[in-house]
């Protein structure tokens, strides 16, 4: 029972780095039509830019503001050099992910050619691990998952409660319709990436802050769990993604704990397949 | 935020760029010559992946072999000279890249590096191809397999499993637990051990495969935690050991359970990574290693440290870079290239099929053979007419019927500053009372 309550716990901390990172993905698949699976690149290129930060002796909180930024700028710079040229000259949705899977090469064999293939850690320290209820967290751990309910809050009240929100919504829904209502689609898509840029920048950080040990090709596998949970959560849903990210977070760490931890990562495309077969919408798909 | 008909229709983009995924996860023919320029040694090893450290250490080793070599005027006129072949250490990516560096590389002499990721399926295209290899597999298959071609002076994993056993005897530990990547490379270590551990009167608490493309171990962690063993024995590469034991550490209530590692541990890589997240003061403390007997003293080392410190650099960020000077793919590939090399003087060819009896010649020496320290000192002695025996840092070489070298074994560890420090012996009967 210990076991199964510290696993949860765990769950929680996986799903929280999870969350940010597949609310961000999820949000630019939304908006801008493109499924940028450089996404992960651009994650740890931010989670090096703020172990620099924290090599000069800064604290890695300001680090993970520092990836935010450059996290929006990198994204914002990919879609105006590269995703929208594509898009201008009628490029298909599948060639511009095979861009995207170029893009993501380039920027992770550049990392390693300027970092080396060494793996590094934040000076950080994790605090003492607090024992609650069978759960087993480190301060640290309950950082990451406090700023993880803070994100979600803030893109909860973007999209509920803002002008800029709705815009986006709209945008998603049907861009054409949205630029003949006044929207002024382009911009939103350019905020778009500016957020979910953020969203990547600030995902980087904390995943790196998490595993403890990060190298330049650390996200791969974990950008394929981001997509789990997207498409476990419907594809475009921002709710969904946060749902989704919860049922692998959980799921991969519960199943680490019963059944072999080799296949943890098996158990979050087991659950991605029964999802599609069941509710090729996802979780949340069809409340739009 | 979209409609379910734009849903379905992105749930079958998501399925096209799930098999795009795949098939970019995959990845060529073959020859290798002896024309008039440079010779070449290929490093084929992962330098990418999670076992990207590997490739570098093996080609620091080839430029410090290569200088020694060119320095001595080079193999019958050749100048040599060093290329990396990645593996990306997966045989997906290892068979083509094999296959393209036959085909694309004029004047190929030797192979090295080839990691139990990769050994299995290159090793066979490279003896089809009639070009010596020395491995840095440890896998058991190589113990009883004969490959013309494959040559190996690193320790078999079942021996190394039997050393990190013998090591936890030494130290009267008795509640065990394993944790192994999930990687070809560790796995081979996990049955020997189990036996060893059964063989030695020990109890084996817990057992846990790591997933190496995983990014936390939390779960794995607390259940070893939870089993309260003595000693963790362990083989994990790239950032897995740094984030599993960094976790352990703090489930542990941030004291470290005792760690006895594979010689792959002495790695400035490894220290990099593992000390970054634990602390050196930790490491330094807690662990230690099984490693073959390699020389710190002596006209080879001398030699030996001489050159690959003069190429310090050229690797890129290595950390480190003195533990080189003990890891086992520098000291022993080093041994290999002046091996093959003195082979081809020898032989007075830099073909294969010519040079390659020469290589268990001057490894194992004939009776009355000069014993030589260096490439230098072994060309004088041809020169000079007379049959020589190799003794480099890794010290004697004694190949058996399949091609392999295991020497004696010795316990490492870490100091405070990441310095490599000899602190015990194994001997021979210590390792086959627990052999099975």
């Amino acid at each position: 029972m210990n076991l199964l309550f510290a696993s949860l716990g765990f769950g929680m901390v996986t799903a929280a780095v999870l969350a940010i990172a597949s609310v961000g993905f999820t949000m630019q698949f939304a908006v801008t039509d493109v499924l940028n699976l450089a996404y992960g690149a651009v994650m740890i290129v931010c989670a090096y830019v703020a172990y620099a930060v924290n090599q000069a002796g800064i604290s890695i909180w300001f680090g993970v503001a520092v990836a935010a930024v450059l996290g929006a700028l990198i994204s914002v710079a990919l879609n105006r050099g590269v995703y929208t040229p594509f898009q201008r000259r009628g490029t298909s949705p599948i060639a511009i992910v095979i861009v995207s899977l170029g893009l993501t090469l380039i920027l992770e064999f550049g990392l390693q050619a300027i970092v080396g293939g060494n793996n590094v850690s934040y000076r950080v320290s994790q605090g003492p691990t607090l024992h609650v209820g069978g759960l087993q967290l480190t301060v640290v751990q309950l950082v990451i998952i406090g700023l993880s309910v803070v994100a979600m809050l803030a893109v909860h009240t973007l999209l509920a409660f803002t002008k800029l929100g709705k815009a986006m919504r709209a945008t998603a829904a049907d861009r054409s319709l949205a630029r003949t209502c006044g929207i002024r689609t382009d911009r939103v898509v350019t905020v778009t990436w500016l957020i979910s840029g953020a969203l990547c920048g600030v995902g980087g950080a904390v995943f790196a802050l998490d595993a403890g040990s990060f190298g330049a090709t650390s996200t791969d596998l974990f950008l394929v769990l981001i997509l789990a949970a997207v498409f476990l959560g419907g594809p475009g849903q921002s709710y969904g993604a946060m749902l989704g990210a919860l049922v692998i977070g959980i799921g991969t760490e519960v199943s680490a704990a019963y059944v072999t931890p080799e296949y943890k990562d098996v158990v979050a495309f087991v659950l991605l397949l029964i999802m599609l077969a069941v509710r090729p919408t996802g979780l949340l798909g069809s409340r739009a | 935020m979209v409609h379910n008909a734009v849903a379905r229709r992105m749930a079958a983009v998501a399925a096209c760029v799930v098999a795009v995924v795949a098939l970019a996860a995959c990845g060529g023919t073959a020859s290798s010559g002896s024309g008039s320029g440079p010779l070449t040694i290929a490093d084929l090893a992962p330098f990418t992946g999670p076992d990207a450290a590997l490739g570098p250490i093996y080609l620091a080793s080839c430029f410090g072999a290569t200088r020694a070599i060119n320095n001595a005027g080079g193999v019958l006129g050749h100048t040599v000279n060093c290329k990396s072949v990645d593996t990306r250490g997966d045989p997906a990516d290892a068979v083509p890249a094999t296959r393209q560096m036959f085909a694309s590389t004029s004047n190929l002499a030797l192979v090295i590096g080839v990691t139990s990721d990769e050994a299995a399926s290159v090793v066979p295209i490279i003896n089809s191809n009639k070009t010596v290899v020395f491995g840095m597999t440890g896998q058991s298959e190589f113990d009883s397999t004969h490959f013309d071609y494959f040559y190996r002076l690193v320790a078999p994993d079942l021996d190394e499993s039997y050393a990190m056993v013998a090591i936890a005897q030494q130290k009267h530990y008795s509640k065990i637990a394993l944790a192994f990547g999930n990687d070809i490379g560790s796995q081979t270590f996990v049955a020997p051990a189990i036996s060893a551990v059964k063989k030695a009167g020990m109890t084996l608490v817990d057992n846990e495969t790591l997933d190496l493309h995983a990014t936390t171990f939390r779960t794995e962690a607390a259940k070893i935690v939870a089993a309260h063993p003595d000693v963790i024995l362990t083989e994990a590469l790239g950032a897995t050991a740094a984030s599993f034991l960094s976790e352990v550490k703090q489930l542990n209530g941030g004291t470290m359970i005792p760690i006895i590692g594979t010689s792959a541990s002495i790695d400035p890589a490894w220290y990099t990574s593992v000390s970054g997240a634990i602390g050196a003061s930790t490491l330094a403390s807690s662990f230690v290693a099984d490693n073959l007997v390699v020389e710190s003293t002596g006209p080879a080392y001398l030699a030996f440290s001489q050159n690959l410190l003069a190429e310090k650099g050229k690797v890129g960020n290595t950390g480190n870079f003195n533990t080189y000077l003990t890891a086992p793919g520098a000291v022993h590939l080093y041994d290999g290239i002046n091996l093959a090399a003195l082979a081809m003087i020898e032989a007075k060819s830099t073909d294969a099929t010519v040079f390659r009896p020469f290589v268990e010649k001057i490894g194992n020496g004939v009776p009355g053979a000069t014993v030589v320290t260096s490439f230098a000192d072994g060309v004088a002695a041809l020169k000079a007419g007379k049959t020589i025996r190799y003794v480099g840092p890794g010290g004697p070489t004694n190949f058996d019927s399949f091609h392999d070298s295991t020497g004696l074994f010795e316990v490492d560890t870490y100091d405070a500053t990441g310095q490599v420090k000899v602190v015990g012996q194994l001997t021979p009967q210590e390792l086959r009372a627990l052999a099975g």
